[in-house]
């Protein structure tokens, strides 16, 4: 794996560093400022979570689903539900329906505004991070009053939804809306006329249209490089039948890709929460289901907020399920990222790896390959600043940039 | 020495520095940890940074049930921090397992693990209630009381 | 291609499809438990032929005497596509199709942890996902591994399975 050369370095770095929160292990091999080869280990989030929803019933088996990640729970509760519904043969009210959209949004946006923030930690520009995690307050204060907590709304229910919308909260999505279109607008002028930050991203963690399909990346990964892959609109489920969507693509086909298409795709948010809060239908919240699902599979899959979640449920007749199995978007997205590292500079590792928005718990399972040669040992931190001073030497430097 | 100590109280009284640790948490308690640092909960401003490295840490904030990968870790991590050293458990998975705690690849909490001295249920932890914790962690800190844990 | 094209496509290049290919609902087809050397031709021709380029998944099932082995792959159309391979659990010997689907490795190494299946042809790694330390032969998944039965502090199984292979 690594060469047994005197100029090649390699360090490994996790699975405690200051960045992404979230423990994994890389192996990164260099020579000279070049990356060479990149090992990514994930798997220090592996619990076991689906032996054990094969000994608990479907409703209990929903609040461990749930919470496979903090950041997307609402996608991965919808999937499973979604499932179950479709097992089960029923359908649920079209309010409902509307009303798991106008969560599954909003939750793209505070995902969005999350991986903004960190991207800009990432390279240096800490104001934007403040600015972004200070504009998701909003949203979060907005799904709290939906949802009764900030993280793991929990609205989804086996059938329906368990909370509905009243017209204060309506009122308030809507003004919350109006508000964050003016943020995202400054968003979107910065990232497409400010040559520093153009500069720092362009042409980093390149991942070609070839390459996207070749390693079957998904999300905005996929998106960025000009693939139409977005499942609301290839296999609409529930009610974005009925909705609008347009697929928001990049053809940068690199991080700066990335966050153009993360960006857009949050006013593309808005504007399906503004369609579905002006069409919200009347009527009951939930459908009564059988505790006892029938036997059969069922492969169900929403787009959540890093790409396609697929869910698969066997079950077989009882009220406990016999296999359940969730592919989280990021699984599919971790082989591209070592295409991605090689070739490129040691001070461009955080913010290629940070571009895909690895969520580690969805994929819940890392490898570590130990070297012969030396190891330089380097924090994420202090890796982190060493591409934030590097880039600074060739005078770009995103501290000094302010609102 | 005692003036030194006295020194060393006073700046872990007055302004702790925090290290986090996710040792196989879902993400929820994490990103609210750090919406503790952003401007509408602004821990900073009252003296707490979030540190890179164990041995500038004076509080560990741990998140998660405690993974059978991670174990090792966690206590490598502990180790490296210098006394007076605290640890919180953040979120009902970091205190008891939460529902993870029958899966076959968790230990429990993290006091199966480490030594801790506040505990934060919920799921996931309203920055407010890391920030009451911390809070306590400080009140206790005051008083010159090391051992003994709160409930926040 | 419709789905409808797909199946009959399918079924005119391998008889042994017809009556275990059927379309689920709109936009999925499964099949019924093949051979491996059946599975084998069927997904080569898939990706050759028919435009199926991501693999999107694996899910390894414990069906009794047998390990499942359901490959889900997709098309540009977003069809998907799950073709189920089935080996005896005292032979799960498949081969990898990482040489057509790159991104499947993770998912196959997986397989090799939790289920016990052993992959001809996937390429040197770490395991994944289970911690060092594991103990040998001790697989999750399979229906007949009982956590109550684990030690996690020692690793070590000690439950009915574990006697009956020591007798």
């Amino acid at each position: 794996m690594s060469e047994k050369n005197n100029n090649n370095i390699v360090f490994p770095i996790g699975p405690q560093h200051p960045s992404l929160d979230e423990p994994s292990c890389f192996n990164i091999t260099l020579e000279g400022e070049k990356v060479i080869n990149a090992v990514i280990g994930v798997g220090y989030n592996h619990r076991g979570l689906e032996k054990t929803c094969e000994s608990k019933t479907y409703i209990q088996d929903l609040y461990i689903i749930e919470r496979v990640c903090g950041i997307c729970s609402h996608a991965h509760s919808t999937a499973f539900c979604m499932a179950i519904e479709e097992l089960t043969g029923v359908s649920i009210p079209k309010r409902a329906e509307y009303i798991r959209v106008i969560v599954a949004e909003l939750e793209r946006l505070h995902s969005h505004l999350l991986w903004l923030g960190v991207a800009c930690h990432e390279i240096g520009f800490d104001t934007m991070f403040m600015y972004t995690w200070r504009n998701r307050e909003k949203v979060l204060d907005i799904l709290a009053s939906v949802g009764g907590n900030r993280v793991n709304y929990g609205v989804n229910t086996i059938g329906g939804v368990r909370r509905d919308l009243d017209e204060s909260i309506n009122a308030d999505i809507l003004k919350t809306m109006d508000a964050l279109e003016e943020e995202i607008k400054y968003y979107a002028d910065v990232a497409t006329t400010e040559t520093t930050l153009i500069s720092r991203l362009k042409g980093i963690g390149r991942l070609s249209h070839e390459d996207v399909i070749k390693f079957g990346a998904v999300g905005p990964v996929a998106r960025a490089a000009g693939v139409e892959d977005d499942i609301r609109v290839t296999e609409p489920y529930g009610a974005y039948k009925e909705i609008p969507v347009h697929i928001v693509t990049d053809t940068n086909a690199d991080v700066y890709g990335r966050t153009v298409v993360r960006i857009f795709e949050m006013q593309e948010s808005i504007n399906i929460i503004r369609f579905c809060i002006n069409n919200l239908p009347d009527g009951p919240l939930t459908v009564r289901t059988p505790r006892r699902v029938p036997a059969g599979e069922v492969i169900a899959r929403v787009e959540a907020p890093r790409g396609e979640d697929i869910h698969y449920i066997r079950s077989n007749g009882t009220d406990i399920p016999d296999r359940v199995r969730v592919r989280a978007p990021t699984e599919a997205n971790w082989h591209g990222v070592k295409h991605m590292l090689e070739g490129g500079y040691l001070a461009d590792v955080p913010i290629t790896i940070a571009a895909i928005d690895p969520c580690y718990s969805c994929t819940d399972r890392a490898t570590i390959v130990k070297s012969e040669s030396g190891i330089r040992d380097m924090d994420w931190r202090a890796m982190r600043q060493y591409g934030i001073d590097w880039y600074k030497k060739q005078g770009i430097d995103l501290t000094v940039f302010k609102r | 020495m005692s003036l030194i100590k006295k020194a060393i109280d006073w700046g872990t009284g007055k302004s702790p520095w925090i290290i986090h640790f996710n040792a196989g948490a879902c993400n929820g308690c994490d990103i609210e940890t750090i919406d503790a640092l952003t401007p509408r909960y602004d821990l900073e401003r009252v003296g707490i940074i979030k540190q890179g490295s164990p041995r500038h840490a004076d509080v560990l904030v741990c998140t998660g049930a405690v993974t059978l990968q991670t174990r090792e870790r966690l206590i490598q991590i502990y180790d490296q921090m210098s006394e007076p050293k605290f640890v919180i458990a953040v979120g009902t998975c970091a205190c008891t397992g939460g529902i993870f705690e029958d899966c076959y690849c968790v230990t429990g909490g993290v006091d199966t693990v480490v030594p801790v001295d506040v505990y934060i249920p919920g799921c996931a932890v309203r920055p407010e209630a890391i920030i009451s914790a911390v809070d306590k962690l400080l009140e206790n800190l005051k008083k010159g009381k090391k051992e003994g844990t709160q409930n926040a | 291609m419709h789905e409808e094209e797909i199946i009959e496509s399918l079924c005119n290049k391998f008889p042994f499809l017809n009556c275990r290919i059927y379309l689920q609902k709109e936009k999925r087809i499964i099949t019924k438990p093949l051979l491996r050397e059946e599975f084998e031709e069927v997904i080569r021709f898939a990706h050759d032929e028919l435009g199926f380029y991501r693999a999107s998944h694996v899910v390894g099932t414990d069906d009794g005497e047998n390990l499942g082995l359901l490959y889900i792959l997709s098309d540009h159309e977003n069809i998907l596509l799950a073709l189920r391979e089935s080996v005896p659990k005292t032979n799960p010997v498949i081969k990898s199709v990482s040489d057509m689907y790159l991104s499947i490795i993770l998912h196959e190494r997986e397989l090799v942890d939790l289920f016990g299946v052993i992959v001809e042809g996937l390429p040197e790694g770490p395991h994944y996902p289970l911690p060092d330390g594991w103990p040998k032969g001790s697989y999750p998944m399979r229906k007949e591994w009982d956590p109550r039965y684990f030690n996690k502090d020692t690793m070590t199984y000690e439950g009915p399975q574990e006697e009956k292979q020591s007798e």
